[in-house]
């Protein structure tokens, strides 16, 4: 049963999770609204790297596991309209790790997704542009891409401590 | 012994040893002795005044201070050179994971209870090392080899349960002094003393007649009644009103002698009583702990056999004592063994009832290790345990999978061997543990909690420890500081709601995983619902199956035997051995000549402990140490 062996295998990443996780990040299963708990969608807050223009943003991304899973990578999800260059206006990343058919191995863990992200938010590949707008500035108007990227930072404050 | 490959594997050998207390001390010893150079110990406790008898590398002015520390500075000072990491923890802490198991070649315990055991033994099994397991109770010891994939696994074979006592036998129809002292201990004191809520059968062959049915609770102290009035009206109920109750079932007595009812008036008159209640005057101290009704009735040696008078008096006067003493805490005391009142009054109400039945008398001493479930610790079966581990520990480091010996040290000798070692058990298929078959559970899935399957099987019998409860991808339930506080809510929530109303129900047919945070332990449980349960028979009200049923009996040590063990006071069970230890000399019966390979480790053994032959006494002087289980040793196991 191929559910089963992405549900161990999650289980196996939220208790390496809860073990041992970066500073600043969150990545917990998602809690209905009945009070079940849910392991094949996570909820996860990725903190901006200090010293950048994303710095002081905590940008909430949805990992959506199938039953393929490790098989296949999680979607990883920001919210609909997300500025940045390898991101679909649906908000879906687009980063090689996260393609099946290229950089994705089952042996990536969750840790090192959203670590993979944090770095892609301030390194864009400019060779794998998914949405026009964020592609467009990065190319050509450095300075309003700047701006753009600070504004979003301060749009998703960091969680009440 | 004393290969050149051999000494190379021990030197090269990293080992970790769990536990420095009565094995731990002559383990380190050994292992420094014989070599070995990197040598890393854990041990949560401290060292205390009763240790000092036997765990010789500990001093008094040592009191207080960390175990682990102290055995490493005491065998530093004839072994500079070779390195020893003490650890002043818990081995359940999660700093001790998978990954620090790793870099041992293999791991000793000399543990005290069965909960950090199985702890050791499942980390030792995601981790792939070698552990070689041991326990002593009094005369009796052994030692285990547990080698993934090649001998059983700690917990391949069941544990036994704590021994219980039907309810009738120690309501009823005692027939021994334990039965008395179960009595007492678990349904008078508890009564008298804790928690109110919690079921007491203490009254249950009386209550239809006038007892607690009544709006008035008979064991409840009256508004303004008189201290001694009270001790005597407890007095005369439980010993004599209670007792000519059960004297009227004629079916009962056909075939038992019949009890005697004993009144307070016919033992003491009432002059008696109140000569000794002076309390007031004698004990103004406020220190609580030092409360004694010996000391204020002017008793002095615990080994003394009391008489029904002495009993009485001490009985009332305990009873006095706590109300007027120690009046906070009661409706939450729980016996404590260490409770110098506790023991007095447990001990007095047991040997009334004791010549009530016609039961020999015990004295404090007595009663307080069978209440406490207390086995004297003799010094050189931990240090023939601590050489016998040694001797396995360098088989593993050789790989020397043919040699591996399970070695039982015995009390009295079996064709002239005090050491019987046998072959190791190969992996029990079905063990839940190392192997990976489901297993089962019959509950009423529509009256039972989340908070009881988890209590009551996750913890309690599968011994988890942070638990994760799953429903195919829902998780049910974790537990651990990490936790978000909404989560923990959310989980504190699903704990109080019956398992076919959770958010993903859990009905006949669920398979319901379970894993734990840090034991890399996975099992898988079948559900199935059941309507009813026999509360005599299946007090769980749950029934979980799927690994060999039939208990086997091994040597325990267990200090923490009342805490792991009997922590419900409102259940009969006692996890005593029945047995006491006997003043026998020990005499190690020399080795003789070996009869074929499985005499081999035995023979080592003897000489490892060679000076150990020269002390043929055991000392008794009341340092004690407790077990769950003993009485058997494997014997059907032997060669």
């Amino acid at each position: 049963m191929s559910g089963g062996i992405a549900r161990g295998r999650l289980a196996e990443e939220r208790k390496a999770w809860r073990k041992n996780h970066p500073h600043g990040f969150v990545a917990r299963p998602e809690t209905l609204a009945d009070g079940s708990v849910n392991l094949m969608t996570w909820h996860c807050t990725i903190p901006g790297k200090t010293g950048t223009d994303w710095e002081g943003g905590n940008y909430p991304l949805t990992l959506h596991f199938s039953d393929d899973y490790p098989s296949k990578p999680p979607k990883c999800k920001f919210p609909p309209g997300f500025f940045h260059p390898n991101v679909y206006p649906s908000g879906t990343v687009c980063l090689s790790i996260l393609n099946e058919d290229s950089g994705w191995r089952p042996a990536i863990t969750v840790k090192q997704i959203l670590v993979g992200i944090q770095d892609l938010l301030d390194q864009p590949n400019p060779a794998d542009p998914a949405q026009t707008e964020g592609y467009h500035l990065f190319i050509q108007d450095a300075v309003e891409y700047k701006k753009k990227v600070r504004q979003q930072a301060k749009q998703y404050p960091p969680l009440i401590a | 012994m004393g290969s050149e490959l051999q000494s190379s594997a021990i030197k090269a050998a990293k080992v970790l040893m769990v536990g420095a207390g009565g094995i731990g001390c002559e383990l380190l010893k050994t292992l420094a002795l014989s070599g070995f150079q990197d040598i890393h110990i854990i041990d949560m406790d401290t060292i205390e005044v009763s240790n000092l008898n036997r765990q010789f590398l500990f001093r008094q002015f040592h009191v207080g201070q960390s175990k682990a520390k102290v055995a490493r500075d005491a065998v530093l000072k004839f072994r500079p050179d070779i390195s020893i990491t003490p650890y002043h923890a818990n081995v359940k802490d999660p700093d001790f994971n998978v990954d620090f198991f790793k870099q041992f070649s293999v791991v000793l315990n000399g543990l005290d209870n069965l909960d950090a055991r199985r702890h050791v033994n499942r980390l030792c099994l995601a981790a792939g090392v070698p552990l070689v397991e041991s326990g002593t109770t009094g005369f009796l010891g052994q030692v285990t080899v547990h080698v993934k994939g090649k001998t059983e696994c700690y917990e391949c074979q069941p544990k036994p349960a704590p021994k219980t006592y039907p309810v009738c036998t120690i309501t009823s129809t005692p027939s021994k002094f334990v039965h008395c002292i179960v009595w007492a201990k678990d349904l008078l004191f508890a009564k008298l003393f804790g928690d109110q809520n919690q079921d007491n059968d203490l009254n249950v062959h009386s209550s239809d007649a006038s007892g607690s049915s009544g709006h008035l609770d008979v064991f409840e102290r009256k508004k303004d009644e008189d201290i001694q009035q009270y001790g005597r009206r407890i007095y005369d109920h439980v010993f004599g009103y209670n007792i000519e109750l059960a004297l009227s079932n004629e079916d009962t007595w056909k075939n038992r002698v019949r009890p005697r009812p004993i009144y307070s008036k016919d033992v003491l008159p009432d002059d008696q009583i109140e000569q000794n209640g002076n309390v007031d005057k004698t004990a103004v101290s406020a220190d609580l702990s030092s409360i004694s009704a010996m000391a204020s009735l002017g008793l002095k040696n615990p080994q003394d056999f009391w008489s029904l008078a002495e009993n009485s008096k001490v009985f009332l006067e305990a009873l006095k004592l706590f109300f007027m003493k120690r009046e906070k805490e009661i409706g939450n005391l729980v016996f404590d063994k260490d409770d110098q009142l506790a023991v007095e009054f447990v001990t007095a109400a047991a040997n009334i009832r004791a010549s009530s039945f016609g039961i020999p008398l015990h004295s404090l001493f007595e009663a307080k290790g069978i209440a406490g479930n207390i086995v004297h610790a003799v010094a050189t079966t931990n240090a023939i345990i601590a050489g016998l581990i040694v001797i396995e520990a360098i088989k593993v480091l050789q790989n020397d999978v043919q040699n591996y010996r399970m070695t039982y040290c015995l009390e009295h000798p079996s064709r002239k061997m005090l050491l019987m070692p046998v072959e190791p058990f190969e992996p029990n298929k079905s063990c839940y543990v190392c192997s990976e078959t489901p297993l089962s559970l019959e509950i009423n899935t529509r009256r039972s909690k989340l908070r009881d399957f988890v209590e009551k099987i996750v913890k309690a019998k599968l011994g988890m420890n942070l638990p994760l409860v799953m429903h195919g991808s829902a998780l049910l339930y974790e537990v651990g500081d990490d936790l978000e506080e909404d989560m923990v809510a959310n989980y504190a929530a699903n704990l109080e709601k019956v398992l076919a109303e959770l958010p993903s129900p859990v009905t006949g047919g669920t398979i319901l995983t379970v894993e734990d945070l840090q034991q890399e332990l996975i099992c898988n449980i079948n559900i199935t619902h059941r309507e009813g349960f026999d509360e005599e028979k299946e007090p769980d009200g749950m029934i979980l199956s799927g690994w060999t049923p039939a208990p086997t009996p091994e040597v325990e040590k267990n200090n923490g035997a009342s805490t792991d063990n009997g922590a419900s006071s409102s259940s009969v069970s006692q996890s005593v051995t029945l047995e006491t230890v006997d003043d026998d000399d020990l005499e190690i019966v020399p080795a003789g000549t070996p009869n074929g390979k499985k005499r081999k480790s035995s023979d080592n053994a003897t000489n490892e402990t060679g000076e150990e032959r020269k002390q043929k006494t055991i000392d008794e002087d009341g340092v004690i140490e407790t077990l769950d289980e003993s009485d058997s040793k494997k014997k059907q196991k032997v060669q």
